[in-house]
């Protein structure tokens, strides 16, 4: 019978991903690695849990398999599935067992979004037995001393009926992401998209007032992503209201009166 | 060949065969009298003129004038009589016995004449004419009844329309006026009367905006008053479209609010502001209107107080501007706890401001 693997070259980052480290996250994160311990990602949306990942597997030297999980991602999506080739019947590694084989980051992005079996397939990853088991195949895969699991994970979007159990949350070394303090966002907006001081400053005080209306209407504030996006309009020859209105305002909220709101607020630095 | 101007019109009647088969020399009396004959009846010329050429043949002018003679006393009676004895009467005259042809046309002659006068139906026709004269006189007025009738069904119609509305009118004014603010009240009914006596429908519209129209303080009970005054002398012209007016359907309305409104209502933007100055300070902010603050402490640490209509400028932007402006004062209270504050403390933003708006009093 053949099995088939996925090329684990195709995963290894090849240019250092831009990150500007907030608090002691890699320092944190490296003696997870060391101490071989699973690593969960915790913050709102846009704060920079996934280029963090791509951060730490750049400087680690280790290949990255990311997987966007979502309601169908089923447990035999991510370790493998038998599939016809011909006539032939042909094991197709899935993307954690071809992360777990590889030695490498196999990174969850949004794990309470997939279905529960597959939050079962990784517990046996996260313990001391470091192991995947193949049950379709009848096999155990050992996870080698370089491979990390890493999970994220948005504590904002969970309800009752979404939420990790107590007994997967438990098994994680968990660092915790929010927005980043003023200056070093400035200065990642700086960097990302190119706007000088005076353009970052005011997109950065944009952002800590919109934030404000967390819990007043607004789910999640405005992420960091959004005012690189921002910044990057303005950089394409964009009138900076209309960049923010379209990057800060109208993603986050189709509240009527919530976007007049924060029009106003951008308009209070534009 | 021409005929000369004796011929007349009867060259429609005599075929060019019919005048060849004449004698030259009988030609024009010929055509004399099939004219003569015509005259009585197109169809008894047409017969003649092609019985003649025959009895001229025979050169018997007696003949001829009896045969003619004859047809006349005939077609006096009728003239299809006339016509078939103009056909048959030449083979009469052939016969041996030539009293034939005499009784012939006696037999036909009386047959065809109408029996002497009948007084019955000379009554008969007398009270036919009688009636239908009388039903001729009665036609504009079946007409006339058939439209009241009409006319009736349709005041039925509306009347039983108009019980139904005042059903629902009766049904919805109570939860309304619970929901209306009681100082709005008493203008509120007076108003909502004056349309429910003009058309009940219209009222069940006029209900419903006239309680968002001063719950929400978009126009005074004085404005109220003017819409409804206006809405009605349209409901006047065309009940549909005054309809469409309470409704707020009508660009018409629209209008006649927009000139009635007095500034920009507070209620209508304050959830904006409260986000705006909560976003600002960081505190979640409360906004009230100087009407509803008396029993709220004006100055409380989360509280905007501001008027409940904003009139400094003619159109919304702007009065919603000075809105802002007095909710940015509001929250730079509650996030530093004073209002204590001069311009020298922020020298650049002065300085900015004063590029931005040269010859502005910053």
């Amino acid at each position: 019978m053949a099995v088939e693997s996925q090329r684990v070259e195709d995963y290894r980052l090849a240019k250092e991903p831009y990150y500007l480290p907030l608090h002691n996250e890699v320092e944190l994160f490296e003696a997870a690695y060391r101490a071989r311990l699973p690593v969960m990602l915790k913050g709102p949306t846009g704060c920079g849990k996934t280029r963090f990942v791509e951060h730490m597997s750049w400087r680690l030297q280790r290949t990255l398999v990311t997987v966007a999980c979502h309601e169908d991602l089923t447990a035999s999506d991510l370790v493998g599935k038998y599939t016809l080739r011909g006539d032939e019947t042909v094991w197709q590694d899935g993307p954690l067992t071809t992360a777990v084989k590889a030695g490498g980051i196999a990174y969850l992005d949004e794990i309470v979004e997939a279905r529960k079996d597959t939050t079962v397939v990784i517990h046996p990853l996260t313990d001391d037995r470091r192991i995947l088991p193949l049950e379709k195949k009848g096999e155990l895969v050992e996870a080698p001393d370089d491979f990390l699991l890493v999970i994220s994970y948005n504590p904002g979007y969970q309800s009752v009926l979404k939420d990790l159990k107590h007994s997967t949350k438990q098994r994680f070394v968990a660092i915790e992401f929010d927005y980043p303090p003023p200056d070093l966002e400035e200065e990642i907006l700086k960097s990302e998209s190119g706007v000088d001081d005076d353009t970052a400053g005011k997109l950065v005080k944009i952002a800590e007032k919109v934030r404000n209306l967390r819990t007043h209407g607004l789910e999640e504030g405005v992420s960091t992503r959004l005012l690189v996006y921002a910044g990057q309009l303005i950089q394409g020859g964009v009138e900076p209201i209309a960049a923010c209105e379209s990057t800060i305002c109208k993603p986050i909220t189709d509240d009527l009166e919530m976007q007049r709101s924060i029009v106003e607020i951008i308009a209070t630095q534009f | 060949m021409t005929f000369g101007p004796a011929v007349g019109n009867v060259g429609m009647y005599v075929a060019r065969e019919m005048l060849v088969s004449v004698p030259e020399g009988q030609r024009q009396a010929y055509l004399r009298m099939v004219e003569e004959i015509s005259d009585l009846k197109y169809q008894l010329g047409v017969e003649v003129a092609r019985q003649l050429p025959r009895l001229l043949a025979e050169h018997d002018p007696g003949r001829v004038e009896r045969y003619l003679h004859q047809v006349r006393a005939v077609a006096a009676a009728g003239w299809k009589s006339g016509v078939e004895v103009a056909k048959q009467l030449p083979d009469l005259y052939d016969a041996p016995d030539e009293t034939l042809a005499e009784a012939y046309v006696a037999i036909i002659t009386e047959a065809t004449d109408s029996p002497p006068e009948d007084t019955e139906t000379a009554q008969l026709a007398g009270e036919l004419d009688a009636l239908e004269r009388e039903l001729r006189e009665m036609e504009p007025k079946v007409k006339r009844a058939q439209e009241l009738r009409t006319q009736l069904a349709a005041r039925d119609r509306r009347d039983e329309k108009r019980r139904k509305h005042a059903v629902e009118l009766a049904a919805a004014l109570p939860p309304i006026l619970a929901r209306l603010r009681p100082r709005y009240r008493p203008p509120y009914l007076v108003q909502v009367r004056l349309v429910a006596a003009a058309d009940p429908e219209a009222s069940l519209e006029a209900a419903d905006t006239l309680l968002d129209l001063l719950n929400g303080e978009r126009v005074t009970p004085e404005g109220a008053a003017e819409w409804v005054d206006r809405g009605l002398e349209v409901l006047a012209r065309n009940k549909e479209v005054g309809r469409g007016y309470f409704r707020l359907g009508s660009k018409y309305s629209l209008q006649v609010l927009e000139e009635l409104k007095e500034g920009l209502a507070l209620k209508a933007v304050a959830r904006v502001l409260k986000l705006y100055a909560t976003a600002l300070s960081g505190h979640e902010v409360a906004i009230r209107g100087t009407n509803e603050a008396a029993d709220a402490d004006a100055y409380g640490a989360d509280h905007i107080v501001l008027p409940p209509e904003m009139r400094f400028f003619e159109d919304d932007a702007g009065n919603f501007t000075a809105y802002k402006v007095a909710a940015a004062h509001g929250a730079g209270r509650i996030e530093f706890g004073t209002y204590a504050f001069s311009l020298g403390d922020i020298p650049e933003t002065v300085a900015r401001l004063e590029r931005r708006y040269p010859g502005g009093a910053a």
